[in-house]
């Protein structure tokens, strides 16, 4: 993928989060709508596009754990607001950035984590787990060595201590569990396609009320 | 790949010699190559052994050789029980010789680092170069009932079992001989792969899922080396025969150095268990657990789905193995209507027809053994029996006096009913393609029914929460083997 090839010319340690999405994106996996721009005026045209509330993320292949580094704007009501946000993120940022990415706000309380790590011995194994937060206190995630199909990725779902969330939960519907399935699998087949991708996550996949998936986040490290 | 039949498999002449060089066996009666060969010995190997010895002209009453270059045909299998440093001349000889097959106990190679390594390096290059397959190092030998070798250290004391079992640690072959032993059960072939320097746990997972005598595979497993080799071998084992693994050393954390969160949730643990339960393999939760399953599994038809009947004449194990059950997925549906039709003339006023059944006594001893559990097992609504078994000879015995019944001849009479009895269930299963699971706290040591149970080939546990997961194992084997089948 063009994408990946130049990352690697250029010798970045990651995708971007915008450059993960668009590779996910690629593979079928359901992303936010969001755009890269350059200029405070850029992004409250975008967030008009888009549609408030709106969030605002540095971008870069160098920022691999945003939240922690404060590069990150939630719940962006208006314009000014967007400016503001703009105006403080790029200020704040050490690292060199690709722009910032304005992105549409996902409502939903349950959260999964997917990704992708490769083991010395087996190969590529993808996981599914609990996401957000919660998702180094619970540790509920299983994992299987690519390539599988959607059967096994069903199983998988199956096999979470909290896939009672999956189902139809306090006036919520059932997510839907074809597109989960769909993601694992894609995601192993692109780790048997990409060598050169050596660790990929996906956290939060926001499920809304409607259940519909979302990969809010994403990082593909190479 | 797996082998279409047991002797294309590249190692069968390392469970199948016909003939053994031993090497390291002599009249010191505390070596340790000296108590492999008595119990080589011991077990009625019924092919040729060649002790190799450069002083001693016979070793345990057999003709020795002073090397192997003397025999006159090259044996199926050489066998090494000797000091480290003398292991790869040895190794060697019996590659000129012709030699294809090894088994190498000794120790001090990869496993104690350092020159060990080189040394093994030094031990697969002669293998290699004279197309020699061996198991080991620094393992433990193998055992195969079926052909009375037992090539380990320790005596064989369980039966000519169906558990096929390849082991990374070579106490769980041998230590489980009386174990196993405890329950009437056996080995039919066990590997100790040692180091796995050749041969490794997969290349012994194919030959037990192509061996007759296997019905159900164990593997204690440390660390997998080819993990993708290991899941497509038990995938192809899978839809014909179980696989039961015990994994340790699965606690460590965060082994993994990464960027992601992925590559930080990637215990070892974790991945193992995703790995066995793609490959269809049952993962068990310790070594008693992993041998439990393994006798339900390779006695019993795999339940056709998880509803069962529990019955019992005592309310407290049957109301334990009710909750154990609960606690392993496994539904308890009430009896059908044409059930109860035909129980209610045998079950007493005091007893219970829910589920579990209660029967508390029953008017006729053989009601217990073959006509209720008959009519439940056909009922349509049930998958299985799990069956609470108590009675003892003493109790028979008592009771044959009570009826006036003389001292002796109620001893044997009480004996000819239990054996009896025990026959009647076990064949009602023979019958049945739903499982029937046994369980008491009474031993085949205390009773001579759970013996004869036993031996009739029923599977009886030493508690209900036991009996429960070994039903457990028999759903789950079904649903992981559909999985695999539903795949393309």
């Amino acid at each position: 993928m063009e994408v990946i090839q130049t990352a690697l010319e250029r010798g970045v340690p990651a995708l971007s989060e915008h450059q993960s999405k668009v590779v996910l994106g690629a593979w079928g996996i359901p992303t936010t709508r969001e755009e890269l721009v350059h200029g405070a005026k850029e992004a409250v045209a975008a967030a008009d596009t888009i549609g408030y509330p709106v969030v605002l993320k540095a971008c870069s292949p160098y920022l691999m754990h945003k939240s922690e580094k404060g590069c990150i704007r939630f719940n962006l009501n208006t314009p000014r607001q967007v400016q503001q946000a703009y105006h403080d993120i790029t200020g704040s940022v050490d690292v060199e950035i690709d722009g910032i990415l304005v992105q549409e706000t996902i409502q939903g309380q349950r959260e999964l984590v997917m990704g992708l790590t490769r083991d010395p011995q087996f190969g590529p194994c993808v996981m599914l787990g609990l996401g957000g937060t919660a998702t180094e206190i619970f540790k509920d995630s299983v994992f299987r060595v690519a390539p599988f199909d959607r059967i096994e990725a069903l199983d998988m779902i199956n096999e979470l201590r909290s896939k009672a969330m999956l189902g139809p939960f306090r006036g919520q519907e059932q997510a839907d569990l074809l597109t989960i399935c769909q993601a694992l699998v894609a995601i192993g087949t692109m780790a048997l396609d990409h060598p050169e991708i050596s660790e990929i996550d996906i956290n939060p996949l926001i499920i809304d009320p409607k259940g519909r998936v979302t990969a809010v986040d994403a990082l593909v490290v190479l | 790949m797996t082998p279409s039949s047991i002797e294309e498999s590249v190692i069968h002449p390392i469970a199948n010699p016909r003939s053994i060089a031993f090497f390291g066996a002599s009249n010191n009666f505390t070596a340790m190559g000296t108590a492999i060969m008595g119990s080589i010995l011991s077990l009625g190997y019924k092919g040729n052994l060649y002790p190799i010895h450069p002083k001693e002209e016979t070793v345990q009453g057999i003709q020795a050789f002073k090397q192997v270059s003397d025999l006159a045909h090259a044996p199926d299998l050489a066998f090494i029980v000797l000091p480290t440093k003398i292991v790869c001349q040895t190794l060697e000889a019996c590659g000129q010789k012709g030699i294809r097959h090894a088994i190498i106990v000794s120790a001090g190679f990869n496993e104690v680092g350092g020159d060990g390594k080189a040394l093994q390096n030094k031990l697969t290059a002669i293998a290699d170069k004279y197309g020699i397959r061996f198991l080991g190092p620094n393992c433990i030998g193998v055992v195969n009932s079926h052909q009375n070798l037992n090539a380990t250290f320790l005596p064989y004391e369980a039966s000519k079992g169906f558990i096929g079992m390849a082991s990374q640690s070579g106490s769980f072959i041998t230590q489980m001989f009386s174990y196993m032993a405890r329950f009437g059960i056996g080995f039919s072939t066990g590997f100790s792969v040692g180091n796995e320097a050749n041969v490794d746990i997969v290349d012994c997972m194919e030959y037990l899922g192509a061996c007759p005598h296997t019905k159900v595979i164990a593997l204690y497993i440390e660390s997998i080396r080819r993990g993708r080799a290991f899941i497509e071998a038990a995938k192809a084992i899978i839809p014909h025969k179980p696989i039961v693994a015990f994994y340790v050393g699965g606690s460590e954390e965060g082994g993994r150095a990464g960027f992601s969160h992925t590559g930080a949730l990637a215990g070892p643990d974790p991945l193992y268990n995703g790995v066995f339960r793609q490959s269809g393999i049952i993962r068990a939760r310790s070594i008693e657990e992993m041998f439990d399953l393994c006798y339900a599994l390779g006695a019993s038809p795999p339940a056709p789905g998880n509803r069962v009947i529990i019955q019992t004449h005592s309310g407290g194990p049957g109301a334990v193995a009710a909750d154990a059950c609960g606690r392993n997925g496994i539904k308890l549906p009430p009896l059908s209507p044409k059930t109860l039709e035909k129980l209610m003339p045998l079950v007493p006023h005091t007893g219970s027809m829910a589920n579990p059944v209660d029967l508390t006594f029953s008017k006729n001893p053989l009601d217990f053994f073959q006509t209720i559990p008959g009519i439940l097992l056909e009922d349509e609504n049930t998958d299985g029996l799990l069956v609470y078994f108590l009675a003892s000879p003493g109790m028979i015995q008592v009771a044959l006096k009570g009826m006036g019944v003389p001292g002796d001849q109620a001893e044997e009479q009480a004996n000819a009913i239990i054996t009896q009895q025990a026959h009647a269930i076990a064949n009602l299963q023979k019958g049945s393609p739903k499982p029937i699971i046994g369980y008491s706290f009474l031993t085949r040591d205390d009773s001579l029914l759970i013996r004869a149970l036993q031996d009739a080939g029923m599977v009886v546990l030493p508690s209900p929460e036991r009996g429960a997961r070994a039903m457990w194992a028999l759903t789950e084997y079904k649903r992981l083997k559909e999985k695999l089948l539903a795949s393309t």
